[in-house]
């Protein structure tokens, strides 16, 4: 498997991001639940480390409102919602939304530095074409130390928070920035799809109070050193001192099922493949219209040379020969950015199935040894 | 604050003869309050960021109502700068406004539902700013508007207490800074999702520096597995010094240990392995099927691109060709238009090279 380029090229190492932060983005991701929730983070960075210290949604206004104020020329119109949230963070009413919102922040002491943007996505689909665009946008932007965090829905409510942090590699930002991706340009780059993002690490951290209040969750030590035993099964389940207490450990990562995941995965393998074809059908088609124009010339250019042959036998002014540039225009290349993308998301997948086969072996083993006593695996 | 449940007494809030004969009036009915986890980071950073000179801080709660008015949920908080002295207190109110105007288009479902403060006293002050956040137009009515304090002195425990208000007072000139709040049940709600968040968050508190990586899949099932473990060793203590008679039984401890140990299933043997192998061998076909794809994608990336290195000549139609086959039996008859596509560009681009130096 290619490892990712070394962390040492882009000026940030690592991601601190504060409790209040993630609570934020989990409550706007799983409200906004399927659509894609898009959003600001501000944060200072110091050194090498990035921290973020508070967020805020950007609003995606619906359709119906778009179509009365907003024409279809402007460059940012989006048709549908899930576009609408995807080009959110770099459309301008946004960053005139985020400005505002940055500037009444700095009047209570929040950072005032945009550092970044996120998103939320659903099994591991965010690389597209919407987030390269919008990464690239902070990048280029005044503050070249900017991230992108993504945060997974359905993976975080299965156990373990799933949540990311990508920059966009250096070479990468060159090649985006020329906006060329044919053949030859990626040749001398030697750009491949698994060059495009840097994956930072995240640390949480809470402040003082926040800590103090974590540690006063739990109820109140009792009073006496063991509780007494309830009278009667009844009791047992209403007792309010067992009640379910909000930091007992989560053992949902312990559940067993598997083919949601699997079926899910393969939907989305599925899709990214036919984007494949498309993509591979239309470089063919590209080539073959190519060709086609390249016989057409050549066969111009024979008729040319022989009516120049007999012109200068019957000493008559020569017609030119490089004519053929006005008649006949080559096909434009398409762009390679998206095969390049569509690898990247299938790497994307094969990872994360990885991942889960790993831990849904070591629960498979337990389950099945525990069924079966005295067997070895 | 999960601690002891409390009794509230619900009074219909008292009203004062309303100045304006309106058609509806307020609401008296009574109210609970949920409280999300995420306003309550929101409001314990606001505190530690407050100014040097301030000993509190205030700001508004915004949420979302249940048709009758019964039900609060506090979703969302922003904070407001006020300046407060021993004579007088001012709030921003248009900061108050644009914020709100903010919110509302990225959140429109969450209104205004009440304001907060840092710190667990009430005064003259809070009855004033409690009045104008109730008032009509601007404020919450007809519904009360719920006033939340959240104490943070260091060294004390954070207590939340939530009130709605009534008016109260002696004159005319005095009810407009005079309050009477009445407390109503609150609970901090934490929804599944926060929880993989949460726990996370939990576990950087007992660290020095307070600070937790992110940890994956693989070490949070560890984790998961070691705490149950755990919890399994302190039972089976219990039930061995039971039968050794060093302790107490209990009956219904008893009895739930048995109802929780009957739920295991009693299966064929051989039935457990046909389950097992199959599911296992799902997950492997589906990992392989991934890597695979995976593979071919990453090759055929670089054949596009390596190919056309090498300059014309059979060689180059060949791996071209091959990179077109390679592609064909995946998806048959695209992969063969691809591959004559690809034979057909290496000539257009001799076609070319000739062409040009003919030219010249």
């Amino acid at each position: 498997m290619a490892t990712d380029p070394k962390i040492a090229d882009s000026p940030i190492r690592e991601i601190q991001v504060e409790a209040l932060v993630v609570m934020r983005i989990i409550k706007h991701s799983t409200t906004s639940f399927p659509t894609p929730a898009t959003g600001c983070l501000v944060g200072m960075d110091i050194g090498s480390q990035l921290q973020i210290t508070n967020s805020f949604p950007f609003p995606a206004s619906n359709p119906e409102n778009q179509q009365t104020n907003s024409n279809p020329a402007d460059p940012y119109h989006q048709s549908d919602q899930v576009a609408l949230s995807l080009a959110a963070p770099r459309a301008k009413s946004s960053a005139t939304y985020a400005g505002e919102m940055i500037k009444y922040l700095r009047e209570v002491n929040v950072d005032a530095q945009g550092v970044g943007w996120y998103m939320s996505c659903s099994m591991g689909n965010f690389v597209s074409q919407a987030f390269v665009e919008n990464q690239a946008f902070y990048q280029r932007g005044q503050e070249e130390k900017t991230v992108a965090l993504v945060f997974d829905v359905s993976r975080s409510s299965q156990g373990s928070l799933n949540l990311k942090a990508y920059r966009l590699s250096p070479s990468f930002m060159a090649a985006f920035k020329d906006s060329k991706f044919s053949t030859e340009s990626i040749q001398k780059s030697k750009l491949r799809y698994q060059d495009i993002f840097i994956e930072l690490p995240i640390t949480i951290h809470n402040s003082h109070l926040l800590t103090s209040f974590l540690h006063q969750i739990p109820a109140a030590p009792p009073q006496k050193t063991a509780l007494d035993f309830p009278a009667s099964l009844a009791e047992l389940h209403h007792d309010p001192n067992i009640a379910s207490n909000p930091l007992a450990p989560n053992l949902e990562s312990l559940d067993l099922s598997i083919d949601p995941f699997l079926e899910k995965t393969t939907d989305l393998m599925l899709e990214s493949i036919e984007q494949h074809t498309t993509e591979q059908n239309n470089a063919s088609y590209y080539q073959r219209s190519l060709a086609r124009e390249q016989t057409k010339i050549k066969t111009w250019q024979e008729k040319r040379k022989n009516e120049n042959l007999l012109r200068t036998q019957q000493k008559q002014p020569l017609l030119p020969e490089d004519e053929w540039q006005k008649l006949f225009k080559l096909p434009t290349e398409p762009s390679r950015l998206e095969l390049m993308l569509v690898g990247r998301q299938v790497e994307q997948y094969a990872r994360q199935v990885d991942g889960f086969n790993a831990v849904v072996s070591g629960k498979m083993f337990g389950v099945r040894g525990n069924l079966l006593p005295g067997e070895m695996a | 604050m999960a601690g002891d449940p409390k009794n509230y007494l619900h009074l219909a809030r008292p009203l004062a003869p309303a100045p304006i004969a309106t058609q509806s009036s307020a609401v008296t009915a009574p109210v609970t309050v949920t409280l999300h986890p995420q306003a309550l980071f929101s409001i314990l950073d606001h505190a530690s960021r407050r100014p040097a000179d301030q000993d509190r801080v205030i700001g508004t709660l915004l949420g979302t109502r249940s048709e009758d008015g019964t039900e609060v949920s506090i979703s969302n908080c922003y904070a407001v700068p006020h300046t407060e002295t021993a004579e007088q207190v001012e709030v921003d109110m248009d900061y108050q406004k644009r914020m709100l105007e903010l919110h509302l288009r990225a959140a429109p479902k969450e209104v205004l539902v009440g304001w907060y403060a840092t710190s667990g006293d009430l005064n003259t002050f809070s009855a004033l700013i409690q009045n104008f956040y109730g008032q009509q137009g601007e404020g919450t009515w007809p519904h009360p508007a719920v006033h939340l304090t959240v104490g943070t002195k260091a060294g004390q425990d954070i207590e939340a207490n939530t009130y709605i208000s009534a008016p109260i007072g002696v004159t005319a000139e005095r009810a407009a800074d005079s309050c009477l709040f009445i407390p109503v049940p609150h609970e901090i709600k934490y929804d599944d999702a926060s929880k993989s968040g949460l726990e996370l968050i939990a576990g950087a508190r007992d660290r020095e520096d307070r600070s937790q990586f992110l940890q994956t899949d693989v070490e949070m099932l560890e984790r998961a597995v070691e705490q149950v473990l755990e919890m399994l060793e302190r039972v089976s203590n219990y039930v061995s010094d039971v039968l050794d008679e060093e302790r107490e039984p209990s009956t219904a401890l008893g009895q739930f240990l048995l109802n929780t140990l009957s739920l295991a299933p009693k299966v064929n043997p051989e039935d457990i392995e046909k389950d097992f192998n199959n599911h296992i061998q799902d997950v492997l076909l589906v990992s392989y099927l991934s890597n695979t794809i995976r593979t071919q994608i990453d090759l055929s990336n670089r054949l596009v691109t390596a190919a056309l290195t090498m300059g014309p000549g059979d060689g180059a139609a060949a791996t071209a060709g091959e990179g077109g086959e390679g592609k064909g039996q995946r998806e048959g008859g695209g992969g063969g238009r691809g591959g004559r596509g690809g034979r057909g560009g290496r000539s257009g681009q001799a076609g070319r090279d000739q062409g040009r130096r003919e030219e010249q």
